[in-house]
């Protein structure tokens, strides 16, 4: 198998709901955090709202579901009938989920419980939340996907980990299509860990291509990708060529000089870096990682820009427009583009390359 | 406030009923199936709320389905275990 088409979106993230709520914001070039509070102060977020969600499912039916879940199943919906294939059959579509951290705030939420209370008086409906693949199974019945079902992790690889599982259950013919989903949610664990560990004096905008400061700011949401083996019909959002993974360790990623990159650096000086060391300066580059943030979902929502820029023919203006290292490669204006590649640096030398290419070609 | 408004207001937060208010759910209409449409995990999640706010355990099915019949029978239930 050649490659895999991208024929559905879903989104929600810190821009909003939907492809336009992205849209806007690539064309704007930003997107303002809201401010939560943590303990005595506040910290800035770029937050998602699952309230679309009711367009969907009624609230009855929403009334078990955490907002971890609530996320990844707006997702869904949205990538499915965007792909608007009423032939689909349900029991050959598979469903690959796939988070860095999971349920973060249901999973808290139960341990407290259980500390406070007692394991006797903890909730039964927050335990089942708190399941790795909780998430995955509210998708499979409430969309009734029958097909085979699989939660993974590798934190902030878990967009690629997920797409070569995807890929081999298309190129094995065990499923007609892949609705793969990255999906993460912000937590008061997390945001104080954020703050323990990364030492982020309340940025409120990022300049992550600005790799000698910490300006990252947490991010969540969710970016689903209805993936079907190639056909004589065009891909609607383009075509994934390779997905390639490793570690700086024992390989260095392969990447193309005459492609733009899609940098997922956010803000972090731990791993910032390492873009500058490996992306050669002059290599025409973006980062669109302010509109949605720092997070494990971001490399997906880089796929999803790159998806939308492939549909297009047009690559939108980095929203970060540069630091020292790449001011002569940087994308500034909108630009025409036919193919790219999303790179993905993890914190302990771990990649991933995606390289795509328009739908039609 | 009286024990029923109190179960009433607690089972709207804790089983997530953000579409009924307490006016509409009556003292004696069924809990489960036609009346306020709770299913067998929220019994089992009724079952920990009731211990946790109000101290008394329901031990089995026997104890707990005549129990869980209506906002009525499950606030004599719970005035019945309470101490005095």
């Amino acid at each position: 198998m050649t490659a895999i088409q991208i024929n559905g979106l879903g989104l929600v993230g810190g821009f909003g709901c939907g492809q336009q709520a992205l849209l806007g914001a690539l064309e704007k070039g930003e997107v303002s955090p809201v401010a939560v509070a943590l303990r005595d102060h506040h910290i800035p977020l770029l937050q998602a709202d699952s309230a679309p969600l009711e367009n969907f499912l009624n609230k009855r039916a929403l009334r078990r579901i955490d907002h971890f879940s609530r996320l990844a199943l707006l997702g869904a919906f949205q990538a499915l009938e965007d792909a608007a294939q009423p032939a689909l059959d349900k029991s050959r579509l598979g469903l690959v989920l796939a988070s860095g951290f999971g349920p973060l705030t249901t999973t808290f939420d139960f341990l407290d419980s259980v500390i406070e209370d007692g394991d006797i008086c903890a909730s039964p409906t927050a335990f089942s939340n708190s399941v790795h693949n909780a998430a995955a199974a509210h998708i499979s019945m409430q969309l009734q996907i029958t097909g085979p079902n699989l939660t993974i992790s590798q934190f902030d690889q878990s967009l690629a980990a997920g797409l070569l599982s995807a890929w081999q259950g298309l190129a094995e013919e065990r499923v007609d299509a892949v609705l793969l989903g990255v999906v993460d949610e912000y937590c008061p664990v997390l945001g104080h860990c954020w703050e323990k560990f990364c030492e982020i004096p309340g940025a409120q905008r990022m300049t992550p291509l600005d790799f000698s400061r910490m300006t990252g700011i947490v991010g969540e949401g969710a970016a689903f990708f209805l993936l079907q083996r190639e056909t004589p019909i065009p891909a609607r959002y383009g075509r994934i060529n390779s997905v390639k993974v490793g570690n700086l360790c024992g390989s260095k990623p392969q990447l193309e000089i005459v492609r733009p990159l899609i940098l997922g650096c956010e803000g972090l000086l731990n791993n910032g870096a390492t873009y500058g060391q490996y992306v050669a300066n002059g290599q025409p580059v973006a980062c669109y990682s302010p509109l949605y943030g720092a997070s494990p979902v971001s490399p997906a929502f880089d796929l999803a820009v790159a998806a939308l820029s492939l549909q297009r023919g047009l690559l939108f203006p980095s929203s970060d427009d540069g630091g020292d290292y790449y001011q002569g490669g940087v994308i500034r204006e909108t630009r025409p583009c036919s193919a790219l590649g999303c790179l993905r640096f993890g914190n302990d030398g771990e990649y991933a390359v995606i390289h795509l290419s328009r739908g039609d070609l | 406030m009286d024990i029923k408004a109190k179960l009433k207001q607690i089972l709207i937060e804790e089983l997530n009923l953000e579409d009924v208010t307490p006016a509409e759910i009556a003292d004696d209409a069924p809990l489960f199936g036609e009346g306020l449409g709770l299913d067998s995990l929220d019994a089992v999640e009724l079952v920990v709320v009731i211990q946790k706010h109000f101290g008394v355990e329901i031990k089995d099915m026997e104890e707990g389905r005549p129990a869980l019949q209506s906002i009525n029978t499950l606030a004599a239930f719970i005035e019945s275990k309470q101490p005095r």
